[in-house]
């Protein structure tokens, strides 16, 4: 036991570890080239601490660079795997199905849809949550005409489930691309990031709208864990062990849908960051969503930042859409875990 | 069964539906503390359907279940869980979690929500995992162990609630022998304790050997409440399974024991047949002749002798006689007056000495007879030739038809024997 909670302890430090290394690796890679030396000088000068016994005294261009392309895109990134991975986790735990990902159910395409539906009507301007709180609302209808879909006798099966949320989807990200295709404003760029999903010339701005809905949602998820945790081991354990599942099941869905919500908003729909992340922790840390979910939120930055990053150093100057990156590696994941999942007759 | 307000469980007049079915009406009793309550009935009789519904899980469609007075319908999730607790049938712990996890998981109603189950709670869940054997298997997935253990994880679980009633739906379905068992004196176990357990159980003999009471629901009710012999009964048997069978108590086991069989219609014009036995040597016929529908009476057999149990056990009229002791008068009498009766009389191939050779002297008295042999008289001769004598004397004078009893008992299940 003792033995355990060390080798979890030493587990987290690890994450810890590479989300600092992943952060660092993303600020220093791109078209401007800064060494690392140089990159901690800036840093440093940003928190107001001394730098010159760093020796490199930064450019301003390099300040430039990092403070205001390189440090809002790495931090919207760590936000965003972060929502979408403990969003994931909490999916496949209410839904008890480890299948279930805001991608996969319909939460990031109906998002998706309310927050176009706010900038074409102006709304944006207006005040920047109008964004996250349509992309809420949408997300939610998403999500529920999916459940509504797939519900028999009080039970979600696992392929109807994920059948209609692929129905759901299309059907979703159809209204939205032939909203995008009347809408004044459009441009190719901005169909890309609705559809694929991107971190690419975010700022300050965006790091500010959502830094605060995706922290809280987090923290709120991973105080309810242990609730998480009964629910996981079936709706009829649950409610025998007087679980008001219903309410409990709504709850964690709709901050789910929030966070996720509020990722999309700032980033568009990734795909597939919360269904790899937490299945692979799961693997090596167990279900207990104690432990599961904080290790989520760290593994989703851990895992989203350096595709970014990736994205942006493989043929540049073009760039590849993070989005682009965690389908490619994703779909194959997913495809596994389905493969697996027909084999062992549907439990996972 | 007294019913009183206070009771642990009390349903009245309960009625439960399934998908806008009724399933179950007039559902009343109520279980004290320490019993051990069986429920039994055929597949589809609603039992799962009656405990979820007594469990608060499914609303009534009438009627209402009150546990300790108070009405479980009304009360809150946490409350009721931890009043009742409940092992579901074919329960499916996904994601991997660990025995240990799933028994805490029985602390669950006694915390509150921002609360971590603590050392005392961890502490609970060991014992009770120590008492259902399965400590060793603590941090090893669930879905990783054997279908014994899981359901002793699962029990452990329900136990850890530690309430005063337990509900389990078919614990022991799909389990070998041992661990069905097991599970049952788990259960006498808690019943000892004072904790009143309610169990659904898919094996009658089992349930009969270890519930202090049973329960029979069939044909949209409870057809049968009471001590396990006043519940498995022929009549009930016949009645909730459609079921041919004898109940009797097993002399080896001292359990009850149930003798099923198909039902027939018997073709013959015979009516009554009469068995001369002793010694063990006419039990099959017996439990044949009783198996075809045929109105049997045997004699005169002693007391211990397994015929005299076979014939206990299908409720067949024999004349008893005490162990080592000569035939008296009066059982004479009235052994010739069932076999003069008998349309037919089956001498077996009994060993014959001073105590029982009134029962081959009563033979002459039959209309018509047939003598077992399946080994030479002389063989079975204990009383110094005057047997052997007689039963010469009995083949020449009845010209009775001899046969071994493989013919007998072939010739009967063709209907050709008594023609």
């Amino acid at each position: 036991m003792a033995n355990r909670k060390r080798n979890k302890g030493l587990f987290f430090l690890l994450l810890i570890g590479l989300l600092l290394g992943a952060t660092l690796l993303s600020l220093g890679a791109g078209q401007v080239k800064i060494s690392a030396g140089a990159m901690l000088a800036v840093l440093a000068k940003l928190a107001g601490l001394p730098a010159e016994w760093l020796g490199t005294a930064p450019t301003p261009e390099q300040i430039a660079v990092i403070q205001h392309i390189r440090l809002p895109r790495t931090i919207v990134g760590l936000l965003v795997g972060a929502a979408l991975a403990v969003s994931g986790a909490v999916m496949q735990g209410v839904f008890g199905n480890p299948l279930a990902d805001p991608g996969m159910i319909g939460i990031s395409a109906g998002a998706s849809l309310g927050a176009v539906i706010a900038v074409s009507l102006g709304l944006t301007a207006v005040s920047l949550y109008y964004m996250p709180f349509f992309a809420l609302i949408g997300a939610l209808a998403a999500v529920a005409a999916t459940v509504a879909l797939a519900m028999r006798d009080g039970k979600i099966p696992v392929m109807p489930l994920l059948l209609a949320g692929v129905a759901v989807s299309m059907f979703v990200g159809a209204v939205t691309s032939g909203m995008l295709t009347f809408m004044n404003e459009y441009r190719l760029r901005e169909f890309l990031f609705w559809m694929v999903g991107g971190l690419d010339y975010r700022r300050w701005e965006h790091v500010g709208l959502a830094v605060g809905p995706v922290l809280t949602g987090i923290v709120i998820l991973c105080a309810l864990a242990r609730h998480l945790n009964i629910l996981a081991m079936g709706e009829q354990e649950a409610r025998a062990v007087g679980m008001p599942v219903v309410r409990f099941r709504l709850v964690l869905l709709f901050i789910a849908a929030v966070t996720t919500a509020t990722a999309v908003c700032v980033s568009g729909s990734i795909g597939f960051v919360g269904l790899v992340v937490p299945h692979v922790l799961r693997l090596l840390l167990g279900p207990e969503h104690r432990v599961l979910l904080p290790a989520c939120a760290l593994a989703g930055a851990i895992f989203l930042v350096p595709c970014d990053t990736l994205g942006r150093v493989l043929i540049p100057p073009a760039e590849i859409r993070v989005g682009i990156i965690t389908a490619l590696t994703g779909a194959p994941y997913f495809l596994y875990l389905l493969r697996r999942a027909q084999k062992a007759g549907g439990a996972l | 069964m007294t019913i009183n307000a206070g009771a642990p469980l009390r349903a009245e007049q309960v009625a439960v539906a399934l998908g806008g079915r009724t399933i179950l009406r007039d559902c009343s009793f109520a279980i004290a503390p320490g019993e051990f309550v069986g429920i039994i009935g055929p597949n589809g009789a609603g039992k799962s359907t009656l405990m979820r519904g007594l469990r608060g899980l499914l609303p009534l469609t009438e009627g209402k279940v009150e546990v300790f007075g108070e009405p479980i319908h009304a009360m809150g999730d946490k409350q009721a869980a931890r009043l009742v607790a409940y092992m579901q049938q074919d329960v499916n712990v996904g994601f991997g979690y660990t025995a240990l996890e799933v028994v805490l998981a029985g602390r669950y109603p006694y915390l509150d929500w921002w609360r971590n189950e603590t050392d005392a709670d961890r502490e609970i869940a060991r014992r009770y995992m120590r008492f259902t054997g399965v400590e060793e298997l603590a941090d090893k997935p669930v879905n990783q162990v054997s279908g014994g253990e899981r359901q002793r994880i699962l029990l452990a679980k329900a136990l850890a609630q530690e309430t005063p009633l337990i509900f389990l739906d078919e614990p022991t379905a799909s389990l070998d022998l041992v661990y069905q068992e097991e599970i049952f004196r788990h259960c006498q176990t808690v019943c000892a304790h004072g904790k009143s357990v309610l169990l659904i159980a898919h094996d009658l003999k089992q349930a009969a050997k270890f519930c202090s009471r049973l329960i029979l629901v069939a044909g949209g009710g409870i057809l049968a409440d009471g001590m396990p012999e006043e519940v498995v009964t022929p009549e009930n048997l016949d009645q909730a399974y459609g079921l041919h069978s004898a109940v009797f108590q097993n002399q080896v086991t001292g359990n009850l024991d149930i003798h099923t069989f198909v039902g027939c219609e018997r073709q013959g014009k015979a009516n009554r047949i009469h068995v001369i036995g002793g010694g063990g040597a006419v039990g099959p016929i017996l439990r044949n002749l009783y198996e075809r529908d045929y109105h049997v009476s045997a004699g005169v057999l002693q007391d211990g002798d397994t015929d005299a149990d076979v014939a206990a056990a299908f409720g067949i009229v024999y004349v008893p006689a005490r162990a080592f002791t000569a035939i008296d008068e009066k059982q004479a009498e009235a052994h010739r007056r069932l076999l003069e009766t008998a349309d037919w009389v089956i001498l077996g191939n009994v060993f014959l000495g001073q105590q029982n050779l009134d029962n081959l002297k009563a033979a002459f008295l039959a209309r018509r007879l047939i003598v077992v042999e399946d080994s030479p008289i002389t063989d079975r001769d204990c009383s110094d030739g005057e047997a052997t004598r007689l039963y010469g004397e009995l083949l020449q004078k009845t010209r009775a038809r001899v046969v071994d009893q493989e013919t007998l008992l072939r010739e009967m299940a063709a209907d050709k024997l008594f023609r």
